[in-house]
């Protein structure tokens, strides 16, 4: 027990202890429960003083002066608040326009998407055209290795194959032993032609065409033909490709669109 | 004009009990107007009997009497039931502004007791608007307090009136008095303590 504060614990309970020593009381309350009970005790007394004045019937001036000042600060009060109220529409109705901008920009990324999808069907339909002519290719090329092996490797030569005047963009190579009856030939460059025409191959020799088969070519202008001849290809002296009815000519009949020396 | 017991018409909503300050206090923190006006209804003449002691002039009084419950009004959402009930709470603000416009007179403390006899003068002039019941409830606690006080020496009575209704601290009291702080410290533990005893067996009601 610390008799120093013992001794404020009336002045206390009369709230007449300067601020320091009202701190140094409440601290000492925390601790000592006995203490506080006494002070409890004489709280309850001291809260009764007031009463121990004669009580004074106010005027009723002084009534009205406040009454008046109290509702004159209530209606602030209400029209403090209605302005929020009335502000408040204003902001829900930003709030409602932002779920309708929020679908707008949500549909067109919708949109967005798909036509993002449609595009990349279109790029895998490409890919996958590419991938089968490549097979395609492969394919003929496997057939053309398969029979290359049949000629002496020494005596196969390229011959590189120019578009006409009217197809400057073609090339190709004719890949031949010109001992052999067969050779390749591989161009590019070329249109696509309608169902009913088809590009035809022709051997020259003494300015007389001998068809060398029939053409397709894909849809980049590529096309691969595999010639057979009835006597050695080096015994003719030009290529040429010409585009006939379907069906192929006995003799060159539209344009010509490749003319190459042998 | 309101109801002055029972079920209280709000302001603001549904009616409530008034005989529960506390539960008053805390419709005045939302804005009811006629939650105030009974707690003036019920209050006023003590604050402003406090406030005309201490500052001994009618006209200061009843300025604190304003301040006081326009504070309240202002400040009701401030006051917490669980640290002292409303009264406590309403008497100290009263009390202190009191106080201050004291200091700021220098006025001589006007002693509740002049004698041992007890003043139970009733000398004011009756509000026609007062409430007749409520009248009566704060003279009989008026009545009981005083009686309980009048038990008391004077020496006592004093230290108390000193410390709590003019705020003199314990060094001041003893100056005034012209006794030792532990005279001081001892009259005022004995009259709390007496005070206490007195209050029980008048049977008060805070």
């Amino acid at each position: 027990m610390d008799e120093h504060i013992e001794e404020l614990l009336p002045f206390y309970a009369l709230d007449a202890l300067t601020d320091e020593e009202r701190e140094l009381v409440e601290a000492y309350l925390v601790s000592h429960p006995e203490a506080r009970q006494q002070v409890e005790e004489m709280m309850s007394s001291a809260s009764a003083l007031p009463y121990g004045v004669s009580p004074v019937d106010p005027s009723p001036r002084a009534k009205q002066a406040l009454m008046k000042r109290v509702a004159a600060d209530a209606d602030a009060r209400a029209r403090s608040s209605k302005r929020e109220q009335t502000s408040l529409p204003r902001e829900n109705r930003l709030m409602n326009l932002f779920p309708a901008f929020s679908l707008g920009v949500a549909v067109v990324a919708i949109v967005w998407v798909v036509m993002l999808n449609i595009q990349l069907s279109q790029l895998r339909n490409q890919v996958a055209s590419l991938s089968n002519a490549l097979v395609a290719q492969a394919i003929s090329l496997e057939q053309i290795n398969a029979k290359l092996p049949q000629t002496p490797s020494s005596a196969v030569v390229t011959i590189s194959l120019r578009g006409t005047t009217s197809r400057p963009q073609a090339q190709g190579q004719l890949i031949v032993d010109p001992n052999s009856s067969s050779a390749v030939l591989v161009i590019a460059g070329l249109e696509p032609l309608e169902s009913n025409r088809i590009y035809q191959a022709w051997l020259i020799r003494d300015n007389t065409p001998v068809s060398a088969g029939l053409l397709t070519v894909d849809a980049n202008g590529q096309g691969v033909l595999l010639v057979n001849s009835e006597t050695t290809i080096g015994s003719f002296s030009a290529l040429g490709i010409s585009i006939e009815p379907e069906g192929g000519s006995q003799q060159p009949t539209g344009d010509i669109v490749v003319l190459s020396d042998l | 004009m309101m109801n002055k017991r029972g079920l209280l018409r709000s302001s603001i909503g549904a009616p409530y009990d008034e005989s529960n300050d506390e539960a008053v206090a805390a419709r005045v923190a939302r804005g009811d107007t006629v939650a105030l006006e009974a707690l003036y209804d019920r209050y006023a003449s003590t604050v402003l009997g406090i406030s005309l002691k201490i500052l001994g002039d009618r006209t200061a009084a009843e300025d604190v009497l304003q301040e006081t419950f326009w504070r309240v009004w202002r400040s009701a959402a401030s006051y917490q039931p669980q640290r002292g009930s409303f009264t406590g709470w309403l008497f100290r603000i009263a009390r202190n502004l009191a106080i201050d416009g004291y200091r700021r007179t220098n006025a001589r403390p006007q002693m509740m007791f002049d004698g041992d006899d007890a003043d139970t003068t009733l000398d004011q002039i009756p509000d026609p608007d007062a409430d007749v019941a409520e009248q009566t409830q704060a003279l009989l606690k008026h009545r009981q307090v005083l009686t309980a006080l009048a038990s008391l020496p004077r020496a006592q009575r004093q230290v108390i009136e000193m410390a709590y209704f003019y705020g003199m601290t314990r060094q001041e009291i003893a100056e005034t008095m012209g006794e030792a702080l532990g005279t001081i410290h001892t009259r005022a533990r004995l009259a709390l303590q007496k005070l206490r005893e007195e209050l029980e067996r008048e049977e008060f009601e805070g």
